[in-house]
């Protein structure tokens, strides 16, 4: 990492084993504030796990975690879901219209707040009134991420968000993430699409087999041509 | 003797019923023949001895006998309720708190208000209906719950990631498990007496008491298994809830429900 970059957080010695399976290895990395940091490796590398760390959603056996220097479980872990939210994989929505689904990450959300999250999302405002049942993959995980942004978080982690959706959707997720980390927020991202790791990510840790193997600046997307 | 009860010539006689279903099961090649011998033998043991404990207690053990009764079948009805909540975390203890507090709340009433005498022959009947409603109402609630958080641990999980605490997180399918549990005991209540007469009010009925007595008692049988069923219900909801989650609100890994687990 850069010197002089701010450090959110810290994984010191990380293990998680789950079911005598070992998920994560002894990882020690660091992920940078204001920056988006793409977690790469294959499927069933741990990629998910150390996300999932990360808002305390899964606790490691042993190592810590830290955000600004304190441990995880000295933090109140409602405020920290709430700092760093998270948008799973596959989109699960938890109510039956647009509006309140929104509202589900944050009650007291207006209206206007709404449609200005669907907007963000590269949602059309107007579907505020919209049953969630007949949403596209796409749109609901769009949806999922304005829900998410709805709390203010200053941290996003994104399991897999352009796996399952078309081009447009994609690059309206994309275009999110570069957004919310030019406003200074930062963005944790798992993702096997080499390409689009290349064009937003700042940083990239590759994992395999639970341990790290790689940890360093994105490549760029041209350098990607060179590979075999 | 009462002449609508039946002498042991006439236990015996009724053998003849079981005879027949063995004949039957053996005709029909369902390998049951054996079965069915062995659960009319332990039918005809298990009452025995039951019916000759019950006869030392009533004449013996008074009020502290009926308790001491009460105790050993709450602790069965705890573990037969836990075994159906498989995998569910602390099951047995949660379980057996709900058909436990079922059953001191709604007895304790009843005895309190003098509905019922404290004879230890009227103290175990009942309270024998109220510990099988609430073992019933604990089953169902704790199984449904545990289905619930398996198989919305996605919703679980996305609620939880939203900051909201995890009885939030878990209210809505806390319930539906409420609902699945409560809704057998509330339309045996509708409908009470008009499809089937009740056991209490048919067992006065059989031993020459007046219908019109005996529906006093089922009217209050009615009302406290309703009761008893709610609160065994809610007591193991609300336990069992905060036992599926830890204290960093984080729902438990389940195990996955196995064919066994429904039977």
């Amino acid at each position: 990492m850069t010197s002089g970059t701010p450090v959110l957080f810290s994984l010191e010695q990380v293990t998680v084993r789950r079911g005598g399976t070992l998920l994560l290895d002894e990882v020690t990395c660091q992920i940078p504030a204001g920056a988006c940091t793409a977690i790469t490796g294959p499927s069933g590398a741990g990629k998910t796990t150390l996300l999932r760390l990360l808002n305390r959603l899964d606790e490691p056996d042993a190592g810590r975690v830290c955000l600004d220097g304190r441990a995880l479980p000295d933090l109140n872990v409602l405020a920290l879901r709430r700092r760093v939210a998270l948008v799973a994989q596959a989109p699960v929505l938890l109510t039956g219209r647009v509006l309140d689904e929104l509202r589900a990450g944050q009650p007291s959300l207006s209206e206007d707040q709404a449609a200005g999250l669907l907007e963000q999302a590269g949602l059309p405002s107007g579907m505020l009134d919209r049953g969630t049942a007949g949403l596209s993959g796409g749109e609901a995980q769009r949806l999922c991420l304005a829900r998410a942004l709805a709390a203010r978080p200053q941290v996003l982690l994104l399991d897999e968000p352009t796996s399952a959706l078309d081009a447009a959707s994609a690059r309206a997720i994309e275009q999110l993430a570069a957004s919310f980390t030019a406003a200074g927020g930062t963005v944790v991202l798992v993702s096997h699409d080499t390409v689009l790791t290349c064009r937003i990510a700042a940083r990239t840790l590759e994992l395999r087999a639970g341990r790290l193997t790689v940890t360093g600046p994105a490549p760029h997307t041209a350098d990607l041509k060179e590979r075999p | 003797m009462n002449p609508a009860v039946p002498t042991w010539a006439g236990v015996a006689a009724s053998l003849a019923l079981v005879a027949a279903a063995i004949a039957i099961a053996w005709r029909q090649r369902l390998h049951l023949a054996r079965e069915i011998t062995i659960a009319a033998a332990r039918a005809g043991i298990q009452l025995a001895a039951v019916g000759a404990i019950l006869l030392l207690v009533f004449r013996h053990g008074g009020l502290a006998g009926a308790a001491g009764w009460l105790t050993l079948m709450v602790i069965i009805a705890g573990q037969v309720a836990a075994r159906r909540a498989r995998g569910l975390p602390r099951a047995l203890p949660v379980a057996t708190a709900a058909v436990a507090a079922a059953t001191v709340a709604t007895m304790g009433t009843l005895l309190a208000l003098g509905v019922i005498s404290t004879q230890a022959r009227v103290v175990i009947p009942v309270g024998g209906m109220v510990v099988s409603g609430a073992m019933a109402a604990a089953a169902v609630t704790l199984t449904r719950l545990r289905e619930e958080a398996a198989a919305a641990r996605p919703a679980i999980e996305t609620r939880l990631c939203l900051g909201q605490p995890a009885t939030d997180a878990f209210a809505p399918h806390l319930h539906a498990a409420l609902r699945t549990a409560l809704i057998p005991s509330i339309d045996s209540t509708k409908t009470v007496g008009l499809i089937s007469l009740p056991g209490a009010m048919t067992g006065l009925i059989l031993a020459g008491v007046s219908p019109l007595t005996a529906i006093r008692y089922q009217i209050v049988v009615m009302y406290m298994l309703v009761a008893a069923a709610a609160l065994a219900a809610l007591t193991a909801a609300r336990l069992a809830a905060r036992a599926l989650f830890d204290d960093a609100h984080r729902l438990r890994p389940l195990p996955a429900p196995t064919a066994k687990d429904h039977r």
